[in-house]
């Protein structure tokens, strides 16, 4: 689903270069819940810019989806991002005078999608997260879980290949996190993949793969739970073999 | 039907991206409504100053000067007017087409029948028939005199609109400074701006006449001289005149082509090449034709000032422009956040740049309005300040679809450095 080889993102100032990323390198597989950790300033975020195509990256090869990124244009990177991708931010990122509704339809306008489709997937991806009464609500007339969970329905709305969560539960008291990881593991199981970055261990624990990142690269991964339930291999055995072929 | 909807979406937002901030945007029309109003204004002025009064054909109908002075102090240039005998040389002429000698005079008039007193100051074109077919000039009733001699006269819209309420007045009688003269044809509301047949005097933006008489009968009845005349005699009334060296007549013919021209040009030099041989002026011969606009442009009938002043408020609409332009920076600068949301969720650079070309067309059109507005608001204290404008200070159909061009384009000229500064924002650098 979401390969990258070697990829190096480096910012520059006047006198100073930063190596965000170095030679970072990650393979997820369809359906994996992937969590990201690391000490702050360590590129995590970077890395989940990179991998949504909101940043640019200097070095390396990333292919989303089947789809190699580089040299893409404008056009086609916002296509991609539009369609293949659904973004859950820490600070949710609603319009704040807009509808829930009107939210949630945002991506699905740059689509191209008939009034009569927009409607019906933004009233689905409201209904599998619970709010689809609060259709007419402003965001500020909910709770922060309640304003997270639209933001993940306007993520699923245009039923994207991945999920790219950037700490969703930074902002929420634990209650209303863990509803929030709640929706987001049923989500998993539904077959979504997603890239989750978090600094709650607990949280990392508890999805199928975490990857740590200190300095811009891959540190460490861990595997707590298995993927394909159809053919029997935990992710590990999967990586394994993949690491083997390479 | 994507397009269409992305449109009609489009338009959505900028009606919620002006509700969000409200004076800020009314400033930004504001400020722009006054620089397009203000170069409007102007605009209007000049176009009424330096249009083609007769397009149809400007080129063909050209007005006489003459140097036939006798005096010992001749004029720099030759005279606009001719005496009467000079004119009477011009009219009985077979190569123009037609011609037309006339000067203007002034009478009061009253509707003989009616069983009021009240009389009407009125302005007269004394002039020969063919006045009428060389200007078009637009007959509603009747027709025009045929001969320069009788009790017969043409009376315009606006007087006919005074005495007969617009009715047609033909065969009516007028009383006329005690003259009784029938009226034979009235004319439609007729506009000449500039006033061709006669610029001279500032007369440019003057309206057309009340009443055209006869020129012999006119000058028979002593009808006196309402604009410059010179004389090297005495004489004690227009009626005085026809054999004396009083300027005071023009004279216009109207010429189908450059050979007419030519033509027309030796005939009045010969002419005038005679009277010298015969003693009668000391002055090199120098006759000039000038076709209509020739004599627009001779007449400096544009006013300098209005120019300059049109150039000024072009200045002053790009200043308007520059400060639209910034008060628009500012308001995409507050708006960077949601440009870098509608980035991350799909919009491309080039659906960004049109919701913010259709915000500026909305914005155009809405500042198009008030530039109108303005624009009218303008013209009418122009007005009030320089009076001799009333007549041409007008906003043509044409000025008014200038005008909506003109605040579409400074819309869009004023968000295209804040469009492309959002066009280069980082996207996940607005959305952190």
């Amino acid at each position: 689903m979401l390969k990258m080889n070697n990829i190096s993102r480096i910012y520059q100032s006047d006198t100073i270069q930063t190596h965000a990323l170095r030679d970072f390198s990650l393979n997820v597989k369809a359906g994996e819940f992937v969590a990201v950790t690391g000490p702050s300033g360590s590129g995590k975020s970077t890395f989940l810019n990179v991998a949504g195509l909101l940043d640019n990256f200097d070095r390396g090869q990333y292919e989303l989806d089947g789809v190699s990124v580089q040299g893409l244009k404008d056009d086609e990177l916002s296509r991609l991002r539009n369609e293949k991708i659904g973004f859950i931010f820490q600070n949710y990122n609603l319009i704040p005078d807009y509808s829930i509704f009107d939210n949630v339809d945002m991506p699905l306008r740059y689509r191209g999608f008939s009034a009569s489709e927009r409607k019906r997937r933004v009233e689905e991806a409201l209904e599998k997260v619970g709010l689809a009464s609060r259709l007419k609500y402003l965001p500020s007339q909910l709770s922060g879980g309640q304003q997270q969970r639209v933001a993940i329905a306007r993520a699923l709305a245009g039923e994207p290949k991945i999920l790219l969560a950037d700490e969703p539960t930074g902002n929420l008291d634990s209650l209303m996190a863990r509803q929030v990881m709640e929706i987001l593991h049923d989500l998993n199981k539904g077959g979504a993949t997603i890239i989750m970055v978090t600094h709650d261990p607990d949280q990392a624990r508890e999805v199928s793969r975490n990857v740590q990142v200190i300095d811009g690269q891959l540190a460490d991964f861990r595997i707590y739970a298995p993927l394909d339930r159809s053919t029997g291999k935990t992710v590990s055995a999967a990586v394994k073999e993949e690491m083997a072929d390479a | 039907m994507r397009s269409n909807s992305m449109f009609a979406y489009n338009l959505s937002l900028a009606m919620q991206s002006f509700k969000r901030a409200p004076t800020l945007y009314f400033l930004i029309m504001l400020t722009l409504s006054i620089g397009v109003g203000v170069l409007c204004a102007n605009l209007a002025l000049v176009n009424s100053m330096a249009s083609d009064p007769i397009p149809e054909k400007s080129d063909k109908l050209i007005h006489i000067s003459m140097n036939t002075w006798p005096g010992d102090q001749p004029p720099d240039e030759p005279m606009h007017i001719l005496r009467y005998r000079d004119a009477m040389k011009i009219a009985e002429s077979d190569i123009p087409k037609r011609s037309a000698v006339f000067y203007a005079s002034g009478v009061y008039a009253r509707d003989v029948d009616s069983t009021s007193m009240k009389r009407f100051d009125s302005t007269v074109r004394a002039t020969t028939p063919g006045f009428f077919k060389l200007t078009n000039a637009p007959f509603a009733y009747g027709s025009a005199f045929e001969k320069s001699r009788g009790m017969e006269v043409v009376i315009g819209d606006d007087l006919n609109q005074k005495i007969f309420a617009g009715k047609n007045s033909v065969g009516k009688t007028l009383e006329l400074d005690g003259e009784l003269l029938t009226i034979v044809g009235v004319l439609k509301p007729w506009v000449l701006r500039p006033l061709f047949y006669h610029v001279t005097e500032g007369r440019a933006f003057n309206l057309t006449d009340d009443i055209y008489a006869p020129l012999e009968t006119a000058i028979d009845l002593g009808w006196s001289i309402h604009a410059r005349s010179s004389s090297a005699d005495n004489y004690s009334g227009v009626e005085d005149t026809r054999d004396k060296n009083a300027y005071y007549l023009q004279a216009w013919v109207e010429l189908d082509d450059i050979h007419q021209r030519s033509a027309m040009q030796s005939y009045l030099d010969n002419y005038s090449q005679q009277l010298k041989d015969a003693g009668e002026h000391p002055l090199a011969t120098r006759n000039e034709l000038h076709n209509v606009n020739e004599w627009l442009t001779e007449k400096k009938v544009v006013d300098q000032k209005v120019l300059a002043f049109t150039i000024a408020s072009v200045l002053f609409l790009a200043v308007c422009i520059f400060n639209a332009s910034s008060l628009l920076l500012s308001r995409f600068h507050a708006a960077k956040f949601e440009v870098g949301l509608r980035r991350a969720l799909g919009a491309s650079n080039r659906q960004m740049l049109m919701q913010g070309l259709t915000e500026s067309v909305l914005l155009g059109l809405f500042t198009g309005a008030i530039a109108l507005v303005l624009s009218w608001l303008f013209l009418k204290l122009s007005v009030q300040f320089l009076p001799r404008l009333a007549n041409i200070a007008v906003l043509e159909p044409k000025l008014l679809v200038l005008g909506m061009l003109l605040a579409l384009v400074t819309s869009i000229a004023s968000a295209l450095y804040p469009l492309y500064r959002a066009n280069r924002y980082t996207i996940s650098a607005e959305l952190k």
